[in-house]
């Protein structure tokens, strides 16, 4: 067990510090998330004015950049991974005694703090902005702990995708699901404002909208019980559907035929 | 005890697509000997070496390292086996002492121990002064002797090379030589390397066999090989190309097989010294001036050419 560990703390620290000494690995994705947040915050702000809109812009769309930031951080787990395969350093480690399960987690969990980062500096401009959460500081650990349960989601998807591409190409063409996943949803305005019916529908089995609608609860409205866990039953199915298919596309990548 | 043994019986490996990359091969490297396997593109070293090392199964056979199955026991298979494969495994990211830290790591030891094992590596293979730097920026010889290095770390009783020197100018090339030969002298490391280049397996091995199309042709120690051949090889250099063309024609009959380079002809005969004499008769009968003329036993290069009918080094 502390082989385990061992094997998986060494991998994460490689992989944060392959993170950090390629920026345009981090910077543009937290870019998108600023974009979201200052020109939607200032182009849209109106929307707030329209009846039956509750609270800030601001406060609606920050869980859009956040979910942008937690798509980036956890997606790049599956880019090192693809890395490691194409220059070969997968089949280096492969060759030592590691355990297997750690060479596939250490990216994962370096994914997963790199979210984290993201997902704390956006709130923290967010502030200077002026967010006004309406559940306090505690508003902000669910908003964060919302965003690392999709991250893992998408961590595991994101995973699996490039262990079975094995090429950088493909695994990027697969994060393009980000696109339906943040803007087929209550992206811009809520839910009930979306006048087309089919887009109503997406957006309504889309499990991207629970994780804005959880947030949005806990910033806007205060501890209002459903929608918080609406959305945490979101990161359930979609974890145990990523991860699980992660976890078949190791054991095949890993599959000595 | 079988420490530092290879065994192989009847492996066949069937990618999928039908490409049968090995066809039954069997071979068996003692404790401490240098063994090379010599064959051209695509003859299937390396989908052997990634066999024994546990990084693909066969299709079919068995094979033993140290005593332990391949298949069943990969886990021990990897404590007893420093692998460097064709392609170098290296994160370009980062610098030569943090992969090596991490490859000790990896192999239980605790992080005092590994920072000291890297330091000596670095030592060892010249790289102390680039062990900060991130090896993406290390030219073509550097990464091959971290790639060496990294391999060595555990201090493995069986070392896997494929192809360590292909690419490499000769100054690179012979320092590398250098390194394995004394890892196999002092250390007694068996070792198991692949290559194309004749002159290496000539040089380093004690052992060689030459596989092709997934089947061993010949095996022996580099002298038997050259005398298996049965041929010596008659080397005349002319005045000119021409007259190397002309004399190439007369003395055809005389030969085997011969081949032409510009002005120096090759001949391939059985029983050199007692054909010398009509060698000269022939050439003197046509007042051919020769510059030179010499009698050698077959260069590994000839054995190479007769068994897999090609150059060595092409397709
Ligand atoms: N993963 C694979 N899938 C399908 N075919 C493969 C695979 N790997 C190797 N082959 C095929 O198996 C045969 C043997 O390949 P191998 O790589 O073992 O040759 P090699 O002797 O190492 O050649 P080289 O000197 O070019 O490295 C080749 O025909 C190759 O195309
Ligand atoms: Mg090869």
């Amino acid at each position: 067990m502390t082989r385990f560990f061992i094997d998986t703390w060494v991998q994460t620290v490689r992989h944060l510090l392959v993170i950090m000494r390629n920026p345009f690995i981090f910077l543009p994705n937290i870019m998108i998330s600023l974009f979201f947040l200052f020109v939607y915050q200032g182009g849209l702000s109106s929307v707030a004015n329209l009846p039956g809109f509750e609270g800030s812009y601001l406060a609606f769309i920050l869980p859009v950049s956040i979910v942008s930031a937690a798509i980036g951080g956890s997606g790049g787990a599956g880019q090192s991974l693809v890395r490691d395969l194409e220059n070969g350093y997968f089949s280096r480690l492969l060759l030592t005694p590691a355990t297997r399960i750690s060479i596939v987690l250490g990216p994962m969990i370096a994914g997963m703090i790199q979210l984290l980062v993201q997902t704390v500096l956006i709130l923290i401009v967010a502030l200077f902005l002026g967010l006004d959460s309406a559940s306090g500081i505690l508003g902000f650990v669910v908003v964060i702990a919302l965003a690392a349960g999709f991250g893992l989601a998408f961590a595991g998807y994101s995973v699996g995708v490039s262990l079975r591409a094995k090429n950088a190409q493909a695994s990027q063409a697969g994060t393009f699901i980000f696109f339906p996943l943040i803007f087929l949803s209550s992206t811009f305005v809520p839910l009930e404002f979306i006048e087309a019916e089919w887009l109503k529908w997406v957006a309504t089995i889309n499990p991207t909208t629970y994780i804005f609608e959880g947030m949005r609860a806990v910033l806007i409205e205060g501890w209002q019980w459903a929608p918080i866990l609406q959305g945490l039953l979101a990161i359930s199915i979609m974890c145990a559907l990523t991860i699980t298919f992660a976890s078949m596309s190791a054991r095949k990548a890993l599959n000595r035929d | 005890m079988s420490a530092g043994t290879i065994e192989v019986y009847d492996l066949q490996k069937t990618f999928k697509g039908d490409v049968q990359a090995l066809k039954g091969v069997s071979l068996s490297v003692g404790k401490g000997e240098f063994f090379a396997f010599l064959g051209p593109n695509g003859a299937g070293k390396s989908t052997t070496i990634q066999i024994l090392t546990t990084l693909i199964s066969p299709t079919s056979g068995r094979a033993l390292v140290s005593g332990y199955d391949v298949l069943t026991q990969p886990e021990q298979v990897r404590l007893e086996i420093g692998v460097a494969l064709q392609e170098t495994g290296i994160d370009p990211a980062l610098t030569g002492r943090e992969l090596l830290e991490i490859q000790a790591r990896h192999f239980g030891m605790s992080s005092v121990a590994a920072k000291k094992r890297a330091v000596e590596l670095l030592e060892k293979i010249n790289l102390t002064e680039d062990a900060n730097r991130r090896c993406g920026n290390y030219s073509g010889g550097m990464r091959r002797r971290l790639d060496l290095a990294l391999s060595l770390v555990h201090r493995p009783n069986i070392l896997f090379l494929d192809e360590p020197t292909t690419g490499l100018d000769p100054v690179n090339r012979i320092a590398i030589w250098e390194e394995i030969r004394n890892l196999n002298q002092q250390l007694g490391t068996t070792i198991f390397l692949t290559t194309q280049y004749l002159e290496e397996a000539d040089q380093l091995a004690e052992r060689i066999s030459i596989i092709d199309k997934g089947q061993i042709v010949i095996s022996g120690t580099p002298k038997e090989l050259k005398r298996r051949i049965g041929m010596d090889v008659i080397e005349m250099h002319f005045a000119d190309e021409a007259a190397a063309t002309r004399g190439a024609q007369l003395l055809a009959g005389l030969c085997k097989q011969h081949t032409q380079q510009r002005e120096i002809v090759k001949c391939f005969v059985e029983d050199g010294t007692r054909r010398l004499p009509d060698f000269v008769r022939t050439l003197d009968a046509e007042s051919l001036q020769i510059h030179s003329l010499n009698l050698a036993p077959p260069t590994l290069d000839d054995v190479f050419i007769q068994v897999t009918g090609k150059k060595e080094g092409t397709a």
